[in-house]
C-alpha cells in the first residue's frame, strides 16, 4: 500500500483540515531533517500551486510528517477520528 | 508607494524557509531578506531555493558583509541569482556584526570606507566595466570581470545603524536598511539618510528607506512580546552605551545580559529583558497594536517596513495573521 492509496480512504471533506494540521506538525517537528530533500521539494511544488489539500498533496504531507514526527502524526490522525488510517499506515511500503 | 519586506534567518531547514517565503509572497509581501551569517545556512543557497518556488517577490541578502565575502564574490552571487529570478534580485550589504567577525578572527577595519568601496566594486562588476578598480581596501585588475553578461540591474541597499553609515547609505544606496524599531530612532536615522542624500545631490525618492525591525505578532499581546524577548536580549547586549542611555537602559543591566548570553545562561539573560526594552527594540503585539506602530514608523519617512525575526510565537501562523489583519490597513489584497 502507498500513502496515496491510504489517503484515498479519507473523506475528501477532511483533506483541508488534515493538510493544515500535518503541515503544522511538519514545520514544528524536531525530526524535520528526516524528510528527504526530494519529498520536501514535492511538498513545496504542491504548496506553490496551493494544492497541499489535494489527494497527492495530503499523501506527501502524510509521508513527510510520519518521517519527521511519527507520534504527532498519529495524534493528528486520532484527533480527526482517523484511527483506522493510523493503524493502516503500518502497511505502507517504504 | 510603500512596501513590506520579511526577513528570514536560515537557521532552519531550507524547505521550511522556502515554505514561509511562498506564503509571504502569496500574502502580498514585496521583499524577502535572508540574513548572512557564517554559522547559519548559506544565504545564496537559501535564496536560490526561494527563487525557484516564487514568481514575483524581490529577494536578496539582508545583509551580507564585505569582510567575510569579497565584493567580487557578492557581485557574482547576486548576478547569478538574477538569472534564476530575473529582475527580482536586490543586494543588502553592511559592515556586519563585530561579535560574529571576532569569532573568526576578522577585524572590522574602516567600516565606512570598506562598505563604500564594496558597493563600488559590486556595481562595476555587474556592469562588466573594463577598467580595474584601485581603492584603499579593494583592488581589481582590468581583466577581473565576469565571463557572463547580466541583464538588468540590481539595487544595492546599505545596512546602517550609526550616523555616518546612515549618511553613506543616503549618499550611495539604492536603498537604506535601518537597523531599528523605535520611531524616535528611525526618525533620526531617516534624517541622517536625508543629509547624506542631499550632500550627494540626490533626492530622497531615489532611495528605498527601509526599517528593518525585530517583529512579533500574535492574537494576544503577551505571546507576541514573549516571543521577541530573546532577540531583544541580543540587541540590548550589542547596543552601544549611547543608544542605551538614550532609552534610559542601564549599561550595568546590558552588561549583565551580555555576560549571561556569553555564558549561555539563557534564563538569566532573557529574564533581565523588561517591557521598556521590548518597546524600544521591537515592534510587537496584537494586529491592532502592530498596525498602530507600523503607521507611526511610516510617518517617519520610511518607504519599506521589514518584519524581522522572530515574527511571532509560531512563524506560519504569524505570517498568516499579518497578511490577514495588518496588510489590509496599508495595501490592496494580493
Amino acid at each position: 500500500m502507498s500513502h496515496l492509496e491510504l489517503v484515498r480512504r479519507i473523506p475528501r471533506s477532511m483533506y483541508g483540515m488534515l493538510s493544515e494540521k500535518l503541515m503544522d506538525a511538519l514545520l514544528e517537528a524536531k525530526g524535520g531533517d528526516n524528510v528527504p530533500s526530494s519529498l520536501a521539494k514535492t511538498i513545496l511544488y504542491y504548496w506553490q500551486r496551493d494544492q497541499l489539500d489535494s489527494e497527492a498533496g495530503v499523501a506527501n504531507l502524510l509521508h513527510a510528517a510520519e518521517l519527521a514526527d511519527p507520534a504527532r502524526t498519529g495524534a493528528v490522525l486520532d484527533e480527526l477520528g482517523l484511527e483506522e488510517i493510523r493503524l493502516a499506515m503500518r502497511l505502507v511500503e517504504p | 508607494m510603500i512596501g513590506f519586506g520579511i526577513e528570514f534567518v536560515p537557521m532552519d531547514l531550507y524547505w521550511r524557509t522556502t515554505y514561509y517565503s511562498i506564503q509571504a509572497e502569496r500574502l502580498g509581501y514585496d521583499n524577502i531578506w535572508i540574513t548572512d551569517h557564517f554559522n547559519n545556512r548559506n544565504v545564496y543557497v537559501s535564496l536560490s531555493a526561494i527563487a525557484n518556488y516564487t514568481e514575483r517577490i524581490k529577494i536578496g541578502p539582508g545583509v551580507t558583509n564585505p569582510y567575510l565575502v569579497h565584493p567580487v564574490m557578492t557581485a557574482q552571487s547576486v548576478a547569478s541569482l538574477n538569472e534564476v529570478a530575473p529582475g527580482r534580485v536586490v543586494c543588502g550589504i553592511g559592515a556586519g556584526d563585530r561579535t560574529t567577525l571576532d569569532m573568526v578572527g576578522v577585524e572590522m577595519k574602516s567600516p565606512l570606507r570598506t562598505v563604500r568601496e564594496a558597493v563600488e566594486v559590486i556595481r562595476r562588476q555587474i556592469a562588466r566595466e573594463k577598467e580595474g578598480y584601485e581603492g584603499s581596501v579593494f583592488r581589481t585588475s582590468p581583466g577581473a570581470r565576469f565571463n557572463f553578461r547580466m541583464q538588468g540591474r540590481i539595487p544595492i541597499y546599505v545596512g546602517a545603524q550609526g550616523p555616518r553609515m546612515l549618511q553613506l547609505a543616503g549618499a550611495i544606496g539604492d536603498g537604506a536598511l535601518i537597523n531599528a524599531s523605535h520611531p524616535e530612532d528611525v526618525r533620526e536615522a531617516v534624517s541622517y539618510i536625508r543629509r547624506g542624500a542631499e550632500e550627494a545631490g540626490r533626492q530622497m525618492d531615489e532611495i528605498d528607506v527601509t526599517a528593518y525591525t525585530s517583529f512579533s505578532i500574535a492574537e494576544d499581546e503577551k505571546s507576541a512580546r514573549k516571543a521577541v524577548v530573546p532577540v531583544v536580549a541580543y540587541i540590548v547586549a550589542g547596543s552601544p552605551p549611547s543608544v542605551l542611555e538614550k532609552h534610559d537602559i542601564s549599561p550595568k543591566v546590558a552588561d549583565r545580559i551580555r555576560g549571561d548570553l556569553a555564558e549561555r545562561r539563557w534564563g538569566e539573560a532573557f529574564g533581565a529583558v523588561d517591557s521598556g526594552m521590548i518597546d524600544v527594540f521591537a515592534v510587537s503585539g496584537t494586529p491592532d497594536q502592530c498596525v498602530e506602530k507600523i503607521d507611526g514608523l511610516f510617518e517617519t519617512g520610511i518607504t519599506q517596513f521589514v518584519t524581522g525575526s522572530p515574527l511571532g510565537p509560531n512563524v506560519r501562523f504569524s505570517i498568516a495573521l499579518f497578511g490577514r489583519e495588518v496588510f489590509p490597513h496599508f495595501k490592496e489584497p494580493a
